[in-house]
């Protein structure tokens, strides 16, 4: 592969972000490397252009200096990976408009380890957590790369497993990866950072603009063999992200939820239409990311169980047979429990502590599925 | 401070003049007197009438001199013996037929007067309840400008007014009942805590589940308001002018708009008056929509919630009102109000809570104990469970264990920090064990370890235990903070 292609690619990164269309997908037969030298004009009669993009693209040749943007990265341990390079990962360059060029900050996956994309809800529910949480750590335990899109709810919860584990995490964003959005998951950030990689089709300083996330999921797609949605509405990138899985060939499980509730509506739906349903951890971390057998031990622990686990105290023991699988009002377990709310209350937190229990943050209480 | 009333009558053109700073409502006052004098049967003077309020420095305010005026005049005239009004205290407005009306502040005059050591107070009839019920000073309620003259003169008997011995507990037992409320027995074991310990509450959830009504019946399971407390608020009421001519002794629960303003939430005026924050002294002070408030108002909340008082200062005066409240806030969990709520969607974006919930000034949140979460109640939870407890009976717990408290500290567990809360919620043993488990699992910063041990202290003494035991601790936990975010 040529120098020139490769920096080619680099100016049909920067424009795209510019222009949030795709070119690579648009170029048909052109040899990429002379694209930099045409003039917008000539470009023009080959590619369906708008004004606006052409105005652009003059912009950008102008001042377009490929080796001083590669050194810059260098120098800062940011490595751009361009379709040109043999690094770029084999699934993401097969679908219709892969991005031009990566911008990695650490290593991307390498193809031998399973790499797997937990996504899911932002504001998905205490049990959505706790499953994205111990999935995360289940993959992490096996080595798996653990992709994600580092945004609230199911996306840190699953990078937060894998890193409690050990394993690699790899974060996709929707922004430059000098950026951190949202600022709240900035230890997080630098966590994966160090364990993993942030990678973005975004040059640096980009800002996290509304487009460039359902953008972006078809990088987590492509990136992964599998994708699992743990949690997710109707209408959610989530979504988005199961469909480029399934159109680039991969793998889509779901985390099952309640019936008919409005934030689990999508991921059920995906169990409907077929695709793998994740009504066990170990099976599923089994059949995606095998290993030797004799380390195959603690599964026990993590399997759900319905029943109240012997050696509790009375009172707790009659406080956690209140407490169902989907999140429940305190007085609504005082209701089932039969308990005194002082009494309840502190059985509530002891089994809170004990991690039989966890409070969600309307104050509602939920079992745990396992540690 | 006493204002003296001189008078002096000179040869001249006939003519009325006040002298000392007097306002608007005390110039009026010449017409009134005039008209006031000549209709209850006595004449004014033909010749020049300077008034003359010492001391002069300080602005005077208000219809109360009109009185004070008018029997000054009479006693130059000759119709009232001067020595009867040495060492008298003397209020009250005048109507242009010679009748007294009512003025505000009668109870603060009352004070005044005893401690300048005046034998008597003559006032309107209709603040002569209140004003009594001070005690150290002989109180006589008048109604006419002509009853107050024969009075004076030894003329006519005017009975002494005392302070009545109202039925206290009646009083009491009006305000709404916790009987009355179905179900949230969280939020109401959270407020009875939070009334045993003077703490105050933060309560979240959607509308329509049930926040203001539990708020309002927080009073109500207050105990009684001493005579000593019952005095501090009808003072601040009076001197706002919402005394009801009567000692209060109900506890005042107040409930400002989120419109608030500052000088109405701490009190203003050039003549500062108490604000809300001050006329829920000794009460509670609910404020409905927390985040809805203006930052900056809310900010003057922290010297009265730290000090129990707050400070006004303006051009004519500055004033320090007491205001030692328990302060009950509710808000919804996010702008729209409904994340966390089971039967219906939330359709606020994570962004949208976590900047709604970001709004609530942090100074302030630190002085909250208790964080507890409403859930809107389905139709069952509404109708089943045991009967509700009346308030009564929850009062008698908070009581007793308010009176632990002041025999132990003095002052409700809501003000223990540093050394004092460290002795008096020592853990031991298993208690200590599951406080640092809590620290770990939980992730309790300093200042919510702080709350949470003050907490458990009052709920150790509503169970009437000496030492904080791990399910006084346990319960404690639940009522720490909790944001829709938090995992």
């Amino acid at each position: 592969m040529t120098g020139r292609e490769r920096s080619a690619y680099l100016f049909l990164s920067l424009l795209q972000a510019r222009t949030g269309t795709s070119f690579v997908a648009r170029i048909g037969d052109i040899p990429v490397a002379e694209i930099p030298e045409m003039s917008a004009a000539e470009l023009g009669h080959r590619v369906r252009m708008t004004e606006r993009a052409a105005r652009a693209f003059d912009d950008l040749r102008r001042d377009f200096d490929p080796t001083a943007i590669i050194d810059g990265l260098e120098q800062r341990g940011i490595s751009a990976v361009t379709l040109a390079d043999p690094e770029y990962p084999e699934r993401l360059g097969a679908v219709p408009d892969p991005p031009p060029a990566l911008f990695v900050d650490g290593e991307l996956p390498a193809s031998s380890y399973p790499a797997v994309a937990l996504v899911g809800s932002r504001k998905a529910s205490v049990s959505g957590l706790d499953a994205a949480r111990s999935l995360g750590r289940a993959l992490g335990e096996r080595g798996a790369y653990v992709v994600s899109g580092l945004a609230l709810g199911v996306d840190a919860a699953a990078h937060e497993g894998a890193l409690e584990a050990g394993g690699p995490a790899v974060g996709v964003l929707g922004c430059g990866i000098d950026v951190v959005y949202p600022r709240s998951n900035r230890r997080l950030f630098e966590r994966v950072r160090e364990n993993g990689a942030v990678v973005s089709e975004y040059y640096l300083g980009e800002a996290p603009l509304a487009w460039r996330f359902p953008a972006r999921n078809r990088i987590i797609a492509g990136l992964c063999d599998t994708v699992v949605v743990v949690e997710a509405a109707e209408k959610s990138g989530a979504l988005i992200t199961a469909r480029h899985a399934l159109d680039a060939g991969g793998d889509v499980w779901a985390v099952p939820g309640p019936p008919g509730l409005p934030e689990c509506r999508g991921s059920n739906k995906l169990i409907a239409d077929g695709a793998g349903c994740i009504w066990d951890v170990p099976e599923f971390v089994e059949s995606v990311a095998p290993e030797p057998p004799e380390t195959a031990s603690t599964d026990e622990e993590t399997s759900l169980s319905v029943s109240v686990p012997a050696g509790l105290p009375e009172g707790e023991a009659a406080a956690l047979a209140g407490v169902g699988f989907e999140p429940t009002g305190v007085d609504a377990v005082a209701g089932r429990s039969g308990l005194r709310m002082q009494e309840l209350l502190s059985a509530l937190a002891l089994l809170e502590l004990k991690g039989y229990v966890h409070r969600d943050g309307s104050g509602a209480f939920v079992r745990r599925a396992g540690g | 401070m006493p204002v003296e009333v001189e008078v002096d009558v000179s040869a001249g053109l006939p003519g009325f003049s006040i002298v000392g700073l007097p306002d608007a409502a005390v110039q009026e006052a010449r017409e009134r007197v005039k008209v006031a004098i000549s209709n209850s049967g006595y004449k004014f003077p033909t010749k020049k009438v300077i008034v003359n309020l010492a001391p002069a420095h300080l602005r005077k305010e208000g219809p109360a001199f009109d009185l004070p005026i008018a029997l000054a005049v009479l006693a130059v005239s000759g119709a009232v013996p001067a020595e009867s009004l040495k060492d008298a205290g003397i209020v009250g407005e005048l109507s242009l037929d010679g009748g007294l009306r009512g003025v505000r502040g009668a109870l603060c005059m009352a004070e005044g007067a005893r401690r300048e050591g005046l034998q008597r107070l003559v006032l309107p009839v209709s603040n002569a309840n209140e004003a009594a019920s001070i005690g150290g000073v002989k109180v006589y309620g008048i109604r006419t400008l002509r009853e107050a003259v024969d009075f004076l003169c030894g003329g006519n008997e005017v009975v002494q007014a005392v302070a009545e011995e109202s039925d206290r507990s009646e009083s009491v037992e009006t305000a709404e009942d916790f009987a009355d409320v179905a179900g949230q027995r969280f939020a109401r074991r959270a407020l009875e805590v939070a009334a045993s310990g003077g703490h105050n509450v933060l309560m979240s959830g959607p509308p329509g589940s049930g926040k203001t009504m539990l708020a309002r019946r927080l009073p109500g399971i207050l105990p009684p308001l001493t005579l000593d407390e019952s005095i501090q608020v009808t003072k601040v009421h009076s001197a706002a002018g919402e005394g009801k001519g009567a000692l209060i002794h109900a506890r005042p629960f107040r409930a400002p708009h989120h419109t608030i303003s500052t000088s109405g939430l701490a009190g203003g005026g050039s003549n500062p008056r108490p604000g809300e924050v001050s006329l829920a002294h000794h009460g509670v002070l609910f404020l409905d929509e927390f985040p809805e408030f203006n930052r900056a108002t809310l900010e003057v909340l922290r010297q009265p919630l730290e000090d129990g008082h707050v400070t006004i200062s303006r051009v004519a005066a500055t004033l320090s009102y007491p205001a030692r409240v328990t302060l009950v806030c509710s808000m919804n969990p996010c702008p729209c109000g409904y994340a966390g709520d089971k039967r219906r969607a939330c359709r606020c974006s994570a962004g949208q809570i976590e900047r709604y919930q970001g709004r609530i000034s942090g100074p302030l949140l630190d002085r909250i104990d208790l964080f507890v979460d409403v859930p809107r109640l389905t139709r069952q939870e509404l109708r089943g469970g045991e009967a509700a407890e009346p308030s009564s009976v929850i009062r008698e717990r908070v009581a007793a264990a308010r009176e632990t408290q002041t025999l132990r500290q003095g002052v409700p567990n809501s003000t223990l920090a540093g050394a004092r809360l460290r002795e008096a919620c020592a853990l031991r043993g298993d208690s200590e064990a599951l406080f640092g488990a809590a620290i770990d699992r939980m992730g309790l910063t300093g200042r919510s370890h702080d709350r949470v041990l003050r907490v458990a202290r009052t709920i150790a003494d509503l169970d009437g235990a000496g030492e904080i035991a791990v399910e006084h601790l346990a319960e404690a936990l639940n009522y720490r903070r909790s944001s829709f975010l938090d995992r």
